[in-house]
């Protein structure tokens, strides 16, 4: 440009100036415009007009302010500008379903906005302030809201321990450690299952190749289209614990020759004396006396059978232990009768117990199970295998450690890989540009992914190893929830006070109260100090509740108390001495302080009293609408017929002070009761007395317990 | 010149560019069973899935720990012990019966028990063993579940 042009204004350059500063005049005279017609101060105005059509307007303007409002947690990483639209929030007027969102309250719940802020639980992007931003992922910010359906995994972040008000998250975590998730996954807070996949060092003594091959290729578990999944071939909704492999014939043949040579203990076969088994088979009604004694012996309490009633079949029974219609089809009989008489020769992790057969029933008992409990067509469709060859034995080792096979079961001198699949620890925080979706059309986000990878790891991955497992839709969110809980360690010191740990509980008893325990496996079905199934009464403080005579009685015979319930406890045949063993255990040392079984004195109790406790029982207080004594009452509580007999007099008055101070989850309501009411009831329950029935082989008692299994 | 002209025209362009541009907010998915924190199916119809918040959803629980025994026809257990009784207590869902009751009512009753308000002694008092929201959310239970179903009164008149 010359230097005399410099500054020299031109009509072109005027005309430019001025329309550049028109159009710069225009762009601001719209930001203004812009800034008034933005997302949140249009619903600030909208909530202020909502506001003043309702009857209680000074109240929900209180603290209206025309600015943005935010919950500033600095401890917690909380800077929540949620409010700001979701004015109503704490309004509990505004609870109703006719209250437009975004003002309706919150649901009541523990934890109050103002102190929580909205993002800890239900995530989105809390300093947004466009609609979008907030509650959508986007390239800044990918995690979005959280959908109710899940929530509870937001329990989950600082509740390590399970709560009664988050049942979705407890059954999630729950199925995490059932199936050993844990077995390949690192997965903070999950327990290993009480019973892992059965160690296999002598599976080739129990059962055939051609067996093994079959359970490999369907383990049992068909899913048909509508997703309905049959075990074996019948109904059921429990998720079956081996999930399914994708494995290839040369595969299936390598595994089933590893696995089918694994003999390193033989079985003994156990000697009965030929000529009394020679008697037995002879009897017509052996097969039958067999079934019998399965039921007596409550079998069912842990393994169930298919039963067919009116045209429909359906698995009856537990499950603790494995479906058993097929058994006899599967094992040898050899290893049955050992394994019956003594199971952890076998497996030394297993929760079966030990029971005191007779010979005779013994006999019985495999007899039905060997020809009652099998089905012909079992190995149908499964190839002529032959013995295995050398090579296939060699696949078959190394397929069992690299598909992950030895993350669940053990074989002797055969050592699993250590982690060996992904960290889970942190998956409920990732974002979803640090997952692989591979071709998967589906929406990337983490619940998306968790439930896509779930269904069918080979979706999100072809080369997964992780094997098939088949979800109900209720239990697959319920591990999707609990998934998503985790979300590795808190991420601030104030959230890290937050948590409420775990309780790690364990029971072991020694000396010879230890050894019977463990015998019988107590702690299969009932809990002790915490530790324990839930299937049976918890026993921690029975020494507290039940007389020593009672325990040995019940421990020799059992009988239900409840009328509801169905017996499950089964008939050990217990020697005197195991019965006085536990019972001795129990009465010394399973004591609750608040009912010390030497603080009452029976004799204290007249007659009048007792007289007046069963008016208290019969008129005031009706206790007949739960519990039954004589053959009428209620069905809900445990019937009192030999209530002074069973219950000490301590147990008895604790009880009616406070039923929670000795079993928080108990359904007795706590009364109101005075203190003479409270030993008038007791004088009056102490006098209950009916002496227990032996039901021994009775064979009415074999079709009743039959009725009642069926009824299930 | 040129120069400033397309500064100022890449000015204009941006503040133009940025006010156009708007993320089109996407719609939330609106089936009511997926934003809820639990469901419970009709009583008198299975194919009904009813969606309980928070506070149902606790009502839910303590009602089938508690109250379920007698004030349901099958139970957990299986049989229910509500045959078992004289009067026969209403079902938690009839709201024939608990619809006319205010919930202040029902607080009373479940609270005291039965004896205290005029009725049968055979339903005992919680308000030692429950809190008064727990209760509270048990009735809050009984309304979303009622049938007929259960009108609020307008809450707004009472604050």
């Amino acid at each position: 440009m010359p230097a005399e042009e410099m500054g020299k204004v031109t009509d072109r350059t005027r005309l430019i100036f001025a329309v550049s500063s028109v159009v710069f005049l225009a762009v601001l005279a719209i930001s203004p415009f812009k800034d008034f017609r933005r997302e949140w101060k249009q619903y600030k105005r909208s909530y202020l007009r909502f506001a003043q059509s309702r009857p209680d307007t000074k109240k929900l303007l209180a603290d209206y302010r025309p600015d943005i409002d935010q919950i500033w947690l600095p401890g917690m990483n909380v800077v929540d500008r949620c409010s700001t639209c979701h004015q109503g929030i704490t309004q509990a007027s505004l609870a109703g379903p006719e209250v437009p969102q975004p003002f309706r309250a919150h649901p009541p719940i523990p934890h109050h906005v103002r102190d929580w802020g909205c993002t800890v639980c239900h995530r989105g992007q809390g300093p947004a302030t466009e609609v979008a931003e907030a509650h959508e992922s986007t390239l800044a910010w990918e995690q979005p809201i959280l959908s109710t359906r899940f929530i509870q995994a937001s329990c989950g972040t600082c509740h390590y321990a399970n709560l009664p008000q988050t049942p979705q998250l407890t059954r999630g975590r729950e199925l995490l450690a059932e199936l050993n998730c844990e077995g390949c996954h690192r997965l903070p807070g999950i327990d290993h299952p009480a019973m892992l996949g059965p160690d296999l060092t002598n599976v080739g003594t129990k059962v055939s190749r051609e067996w093994i091959y079959k359970w490999l290729k369907e383990p049992r578990t068909i899913v048909d289209k509508d997703g309905n999944v049959t075990v074996n071939g019948y109904e059921t909704e429990e998720e079956p614990r081996m999930p399914k492999f994708r494995l290839t014939e040369a595969e299936l043949r390598g595994l089933s020759a590893y696995l089918s040579v694994q003999r390193a203990k033989a079985v003994v076969p156990y000697k009965m004396d030929p000529r009394l088994v020679a008697a037995w088979s002879k009897n017509p009604e052996l097969i039958s006396q067999g079934e019998l004694r399965f039921r007596q012996m409550f079998c069912s309490t842990c393994h169930s059978l298919a039963v067919t009633r009116a045209g429909e079949t359906k698995l009856i029974g537990g499950d603790i232990g494995p479906e058993l219609t097929k058994v006899g089809s599967k094992v040898n009989s050899d290893w049955l009768i050992a394994w019956l008489r003594d199971p952890p020769t076998y497996l030394s992790r297993t929760r079966m117990p030990r029971y005191g057969w007779s010979d005779e029933d013994l006999y019985k008992v495999t007899q039905y199970i060997t020809t009652k409990l099998t089905d012909s067509d079992l190995l149908t469709g499964v190839p002529q295998l032959g013995q295995p060859t050398e090579e296939e034995i060699q696949l078959g080792r190394r397929l069992f450690l690299e598909k992950g096979c030895a993350s669940c079961h053990s074989i002797e001198g055969l050592n699993p890989q250590k982690d060996f699949g992904p960290d889970l620890s942190a998956l409920g925080g990732k974002n979803a540009s640090e997952l692989e979706f591979g071709a998967a059309k589906i929406p990337h986000y983490l619940v998306t992914y968790i439930q896509a990878k779930l269904q069918d790891p080979t979706s999100v991955n072809p080369a997964a190893r992780m094997p098939q497992y088949n979800w109900n839709q209720a239990d697959l969110d319920a591990v999707t929830t609990a998934l998503l809980s985790m979300k590795g360690p808190p991420a601030t010191s104030a959230l890290q006070n937050l948590v409420v740990p775990r309780k790690e509980v364990s029971f072991h008893p020694t000396g010879s109260f230890g050894e019977v325990y463990e015998r019988y496996k107590c702690s299969t079905c009932h809990k002790f100090n915490g530790y324990g199934g839930d299937l049976a009464p918890d026993l921690s403080y029975e020494g507290s509740r039940a007389q020593r005579q009672w325990l040995v009685d019940f421990l020799k015979n059992p009988q239900t108390l409840r009328p509801t319930l169905i017996l499950r406890m089964p008939q050990f045949n217990m020697s005197d001495k195991d019965a006085a063993t536990l019972a001795d255990y129990i009465t010394m040392v399973l004591q609750h302080p608040a009912a010390n079984p030497g603080s009452v004195d029976a004799k204290q109790f007249t007659p009048a009293m007792a007289v007046l406790g069963k008016q208290l029982y019969e008129v005031k207080y009706q206790c007949q609408s739960c519990h039954t004594i004589g053959g009428t009452g209620g069905y809900v509580g445990p019937n009192l017929n030999n209530a002074g007999g069973w219950l000490t007099p301590a147990w008895i008055e604790a009880w009616l002070r406070n039923p929670q101070a000795l079993v928080p989850d108990t359904i007795e309501p706590r009364r109101n009761f005075t203190e003479d009411e409270v030993k008038a009831l007791t004088a009056y329950l102490t006098t209950l007395r009916q002496s227990i029935k032996p039901q021994k082989t009775a064979s009415n008692t074999g079709s009743h317990v039959l009725a009642q299994v069926a009824e299930r | 010149m040129k120069r400033h002209i397309w500064i100022g025209a890449l000015l204009v362009a941006t503040l133009a560019g940025a006010g156009a541009c708007r993320h089109p907010a996407e719609n939330a998915k609106t089936d009511p069973l997926l934003a809820a924190y639990e469901t419970e199916a009709d009583w008198s119809d299975a194919q009904r899935v009813i969606p309980l918040s928070y506070q149902q959803a606790q009502g839910k629980r303590i009602f089938y720990q508690q109250c379920v025994w007698c004030h349901a026809d099958a139970t957990p257990a299986g049989p229910s012990n509500r045959s078992n009784l004289t009067p026969v207590p209403p079902l938690l869902n009839d709201g024939a019966a608990l619809n006319a009751e205010s919930d202040q009512n029902l607080q009373n009753i479940i609270t005291l028990g039965g004896s205290a308000v005029g009725k049968s002694a055979m339903m005992p008092p919680y308000g030692r063993m429950l809190s008064a929201e727990e209760i509270r959310s048990v009735i809050a239970f009984a309304r979303v579940i009622a049938q007929p179903p259960y009108q609020s009164p307008r809450r707004v008149g009472s604050q």
